[in-house]
This record gives C-alpha cells, structure tokens and sequence, in this order.
C-alpha cells in the first residue's frame, strides 16, 4: 500500500502544482459556490453535505447509507419540502465519496463548509465520523451523524454532532442479554473474536463486561485485523476451547470470514452471533445455508416502536423503501442513515432558519418519536433514548427475536449450526 | 499440537492462494518490469466473470476459470498493445502511474457494473473439508486452489523452459536487444506476457470467487500480497510467486498463533524485510534480471 500512498501523493502533487500553475497565468477561475450561494434558486434549498464511503473498503456500507438519504431527500421533497420560516425549501444532499479514508472525510467536510454547507449529514462508519467531527467542531457547521457509533467520538466534549444511533457498547452487549434472556438451555461459555478498529474494540468491551455481568464464562477474547477475510487464526485458537456461542464484533467480511471459516475448520459452537453483518443482504447471499441461526444486532427493525408526521412508522418506511429500491426490504444501516436526515429536517424545521448555532440548539432539545425510534440526544450528542433489537436468520431472513415486546419471532435455539455444512 | 498442525496445513493452503494470486503479477515484473498496480483488478474481473458465468449458467467456479482467463487472455494483450506498450521503456514512475490509473478506472468500473455488494461463488463442496487425525481440517475449496496453483506454477515453468514463446519471453526478459537482434518481436513478446500474466489472474480471481468473500475493494489488497509474494519469492524465476506465498501463509499461520492476532500483517511484512536483507534476489530468484540491457 505504501507505494499507492506514494503515487497518489505524487500525482496529487503534480496535479496541484499544475492547476495552481494553470491560474497563476490568469486563467478564468470558476467563482466558488459560495459566491452563487446568495441566487435566488438556491436559497429555495436547504442543502445538506454528505461525505460518504462510496468506493474503498466501506463501499457496501456508505452504498447502502446514501441509499437512505437519497430516500429521505425524495419523502420530504415529495410531501412539499422543509418549511423553514414560512417558505418550502426543497432538500438538495451533495454527496462526495471519502474512499473509506477519515482524512479524507475530514477534508471534505472541511470543503463542504468553504463552499458554505453548514448541515452536514455523517459520513460511514466511527473512524471517518470521529475525523469529520473534528472539523466539525472548529468550522461552526452541524452533524447529524447516522453511522459513527464508537464512544470515543462522544468523549472529546463536541457540542455540534448529533448520533441518532446507540452507541457502540449496546451493539455486542445487546446480543449477551439477548442470549442470556432467551437461549434455552443457557449456553455457559462465549468467545469473543473482534475487528481491531476504535468501534469494534469498544463493542466487544462493552459485550465483555455485560458477559461477565451475567454469568457467562468468557474463554477467548481474540483480534483480527480490520477488513481481513481470512479469521482462520482466531479460530484456530479458539476450537480447542469449544465454546458455546462465539460473538464476532466486526464489520461484513470479517463477519462472513468467521462463519464461513469456522465451517471449513470444523468449529461448531452453539450459536454464532455478529453485530452488524447479518442485518445487511449480503450475509445471507454469499454464506447460503451457513448463516441459518446467526444472530445480529440491529439499530432497527420494522418493528421498532414510533412514528413521525414524514415516513409514518417502521413498517410504512420498508414499505416505501422497498417501492423505492426494486422491492428490497432496507437494512438498519439504510433506516438510521434516513433518521440521521430526519433529525436535521425536524431541527431545521423547529429552527425555523438555516443558522447552524440555531439547527444545532433544536438538535439539542430534540425529543420526538419518529420511525427510527426516539430521537433524544443526551449531553455528549449520543442518543440513549432508544434501544438496540437483535435479529437472528430464520430461513433466510433477518427477524428481530429480542426485545420481546418488538419481537416477530422467538429465538430458534440452538442456532443452526454451520458445522453440519 | 493439532491445533499446530491445522493452522499450518491452512497457512499453507492460504499460502498457494497468494503464490496464485501472484504468479501473473511476478511474471509481467519480471520480463517486462513492470509493477502493474492494476494487477488486482484483474483478478477481480476474474472473480466477477467467474461469479456471473455462474449465477448465469450454474457454472462451477473452477470450471468458469478457462472462459474467465480466456477472456482475461485477450483484455491483457489488448491492454498491452495499445497502452501499456506506449511507456513500457518510460521509467518505471511513469508505468506506476498509468497503472495505477487503470486500476481506479476497473475498480470504479466494477463497483458501477457490479455495485460493492460482498461476493461469493456458491459450490456444494468449497466449504466441506477433509477430516484428518485429531480434527484436523483441509477444505476442499482451498486444496483445488493449491493444486491449480502447483500446476499453474509447472505450466508455467514448462512453457517458458521448454517452448519457443516461452523462450522468447525468457530472452526478451534477459536482454531486449539481443532478443530483437535474434528476430524475436517483442512487442508481440510483451503483449503475450502480459496476456499470460492477466490470464493468471483471471483464473485466480475465480479460485478466490470459489473460496473466499470479494468485492471491488480488495483490489489494492490482492495486488499488494501479489507485490509481497513476488518480491519474497524472488522474480525472474517461474516459481518464485509461489514460493514467496508459501513463506507469506505460513508466516501469518504461526504468527497468528504465537501473537496477538491483530501482528499478523506485521509478521509478513518484517519478514519481507528481512528476506530483503539477507536475501535480496529472493527465495528463489536469480539475479540475471539484475543485470540486463536496456535498449
């Protein structure tokens, strides 16, 4: 990888050189958008930033992401836009990809506020969240962030960033009390197998201290390297001690590695359960049979509780996600990437102005039911209000088993096991 | 000890998947020296035609590798022909670059034709694994891999030792001029090293369609254990590839059994430097490529 770096940084110096170059000698320089910024058409807009993972190792994610703010900006246009002070103003979202990359994130948050986008929606995942909310912070502008779920970035005293998801210590830990509440017989021992990135690292912690809380006997706690395919390491060391369920806290490959690999080396726990794949359709598409019975934490499920005034409740927002994307039924990660937009749309709207100082105290006070569950921030900007499902593939099909009161289905147990493959 | 023995046997396994992997990449460096960065895309283009022969007609992985390298086979020497060949006497900077530009242009192009959803080419028997003394496991998808790429490897050999093209290549490797001089084109030379090379990687790219989970993403990935492959195993030697992912799979096998997991790329990575330091032409290179003429 060091000679890409080196070869990009070159080109990318050449290229700077040559365009400063280019207008050193007079060339027309386009005026920057914020000099259009004050024509009439686009102060018909509320124009919202969104730095995304379009292409590099979090593609899928920030595909499935911009999914749903693209849905967002079409139900709020369609229903006649955001009413900001009397006036209707048309949602206008203007991607720009980061390349999975949180210095990259960083700096185009950083252009979106030079081009004179103050409301900015999250970029994917916590690495490129915790960048971009830096500059956040320094710039004045506001983040509504739906996909940075680490603790970390809600430490660092920010005022301006909003996460309307549960932070990262419910994503594993919600599982543990899941299987504790409903596994019959109860399984007695859990093996940890975790990413190394900031947010699965605080995952797995916070599903290792609610283990231990509950009773479970933790017998391996192992890491793997971020966006790796091959875990076989990790469960090399891990088959001897024969645990009953084995929890892997990482993103969709690693996800899939483990209970593809663990196939392949005859490891047979009880259950497998991951945080975040299973919810998203290629789990079920690429390991077939193999992902019957996996657990997953979800940050919603078309049962999740509440409605709001634009995408009604949980059930009516799959049903106009999936009139909109070819009858698909949407991921968490395409539901929380909509209540992200919506929470910038409610606070735009109580605001009553564009005003960021004045978005971001809307933002604040916000408590409002939406689709997506609660939306309430608490002072650190992390919204503790609602709470995390977990979902288990049941002939395959992500349904939520846990809490009880939202659930479709009771958990199938023992999960299939892979190991009869 | 079985737990040993199975992270051996599997680093192994997942060692010839990279020596695959890498033979294509090894090969064009060192006749052509060229690094082609695109290299990794190419392997998932395998992986793609592969996967959509399959959801298409149902057929297997391994079976679908001929059409894939085939087609592969023509893209590589086109490619060679009308572009590459324009700077392949330009310094390697330049051929870095107009690499790396192709890489981003097949990268973006499959994540538009293909979206970045994660893959996999359903078999029936790829998961199923032989089952040794004390539970020790082969799958059957990573054997088939790890025969292809013995064999891949001995093709490989045998053409370039013991066939007129193949010794055009060897000889327009070691010393253009005098290759030219002996009447070998090698223009054509190059472009059928190169079609070689991406024919490799296409076959490659299905056994790892077959085995593993891709996406438009792994490309960097797969050119870069290419890259650390080729340069343990040496270049300029038909097995060096191979070689050099044996060391590489075995190396992340017992590293990842002695340490915390998270070192394993280090592992590979300080042996690299360490081959290069005691070792520099590599496990198995010659260093004939060292000096040749440039005319």
């Amino acid at each position: 990888m060091n000679i890409r770096t080196l070869i990009v940084s070159s080109a990318a110096l050449a290229l700077s050189a040559g365009a400063s170059g280019c207008r050193s000698k007079g060339d027309a320089v386009p005026p920057p958008a914020a000099a259009t910024a004050a024509t009439p058409e686009v102060e018909q807009k509320l124009t919202l930033g969104a730095s995304l993972s379009l292409t590099g190792s979090l593609a899928r994610e920030g595909g499935l992401t911009r999914e749903g703010y693209e849905l967002c900006a079409k139900i709020v246009n369609d229903k006649g836009g955001v009413s900001v002070g009397g006036k209707s103003l048309k949602l206008d979202i203007q991607y720009q990809d980061d390349t999975s990359k949180p210095d990259t994130a960083a700096q185009l948050v950083d252009q979106f506020n030079d081009k004179g986008v103050k409301l900015i929606l999250g970029p994917y995942g916590s690495a490129t969240t915790e960048a971009a909310a830096a500059v956040i912070e320094r710039n004045g502008q506001v983040m509504a962030d739906s996909a940075g779920a680490d603790d970390k970035i809600f430490q660092k005293n920010y005022k301006r960033t909003f996460a309307v998801l549960s932070p990262a210590t419910q994503y594993v830990a919600s599982m543990v009390q899941a299987i504790a509440d409903l596994a019959q017989p109860k399984p007695k021992t859990i093996a940890f197998i975790s990413a190394d990135d900031g947010f699965s690292k605080t995952a797995t912690a916070g599903g290792v201290k609610r283990a231990q809380e509950l009773g479970f006997k933790v017998v391996a706690e192992e890491y793997v390297p971020n966006a790796t395919s091959d875990v076989s390491s990790a469960l090399t060391k891990i088959k001897p001690k024969k645990p009953d369920v084995i929890i892997g806290s990482a993103h969709v490959v690693e996800s899939i590695a483990i209970v593809r690999q663990s196939v392949e080396l005859g490891v047979k726990p009880l259950a497998f359960a991951e945080t975040i794949a299973p919810h998203t359709p290629d789990f079920v598409k690429t390991l077939g049979p193999a992902s019957e019975g996996v657990l997953g934490s979800t940050q919603w499920t078309t049962k999740t509780a509440g409605s709001d005034k634009w995408f009604g409740t949980a059930s009516d927002y799959a049903a106009t996600f999936s009139r909109q994307f070819d009858g698909r039924t949407p991921a968490y990660q395409n539901a929380q990437a909509t209540a992200g937009c919506l929470a910038l749309v409610l606070a735009v709207e109580k605001a009553g102005s564009l005003e960021p100082d004045k978005v971001r105290d809307e933002l604040a006070k916000l408590d409002e039911a939406t689709f997506f569950g609660p939306l309430k921030f608490n002072p650190a900007g992390q919204n503790v209000a609602k709470s995390m499902s977990v979902v288990q593939i049941q002939d395959g099909r992500a349904v939520g088993v846990w809490p009880k009161d939202s659930a479709e289905a009771p958990l199938r147990w023992p999960g299939a096991s892979p190991g009869k493959g | 000890m079985s737990q040993f023995i199975q992270a051996t046997l599997y680093g192994l396994l997942q060692g010839c998947m990279f020596g695959l992997v890498a033979v294509g990449f090894s090969l064009v460096w060192g006749v052509m020296h060229v690094v082609n960065l695109a290299h990794g895309a190419f392997v998932l283009l395998g992986a793609y035609l592969a996967w959509q022969l399959n959801a298409a007609f149902g057929l297997d992985p391994f079976l679908g590798m001929v059409p894939a390298g085939l087609a592969l086979f023509a893209f590589g020497y086109l490619l060679q022909r009308g572009l590459i060949n324009l700077v392949v006497n330009a310094p390697i900077f330049i051929t870095l670059l107009l690499t790396f530009g192709l890489e981003l242009l097949l990268v973006n192009g499959l994540i538009l034709g293909f979206t970045a959803d994660y893959r996999s080419i359903p078999t029936t028997y790829a998961g199923k694994s032989m089952v040794l003394p004390g539970d020790v496991r082969i799958p059957f998808g990573r054997l088939f891999a790890a025969m292809l790429a013995v064999s891949v490897t001995l093709g490989l050999f045998y053409v370039i030792r013991r066939t007129r093209v193949g010794l055009a290549i060897l000889a327009t490797g070691m010393d253009r001029g005098a290759a030219r001089l002996m009447g070998i084109g090698a223009r054509h030379t190059y472009a059928l090293t190169f079609a070689i090379a991406a024919a490799l990687a296409g076959a490659a790219g299905a056994a790892v369609g077959a085995v593993s989970t891709f996406s438009p993403a792994d490309a960097g990935r797969f050119t870069l254990f290419s890259f650390v492959a080729a340069v343990l195993g040496g270049l300029g030697n038909t097995s060096g590839a191979l070689f050099g992912g044996l060391l590489l799979g075995v190396v992340e096998a017992w590293g990842g059994q002695l340490l915390p997991g998270t070192w394993i790329n280090a592992m590979a990575f300080g042996v690299l430097v360490v081959v290069l330091a005691v070792r520099p032409q590599g496990l198995a290179g010659k260093a004939f490529y060292a000096s040749r003429v440039e005319v």
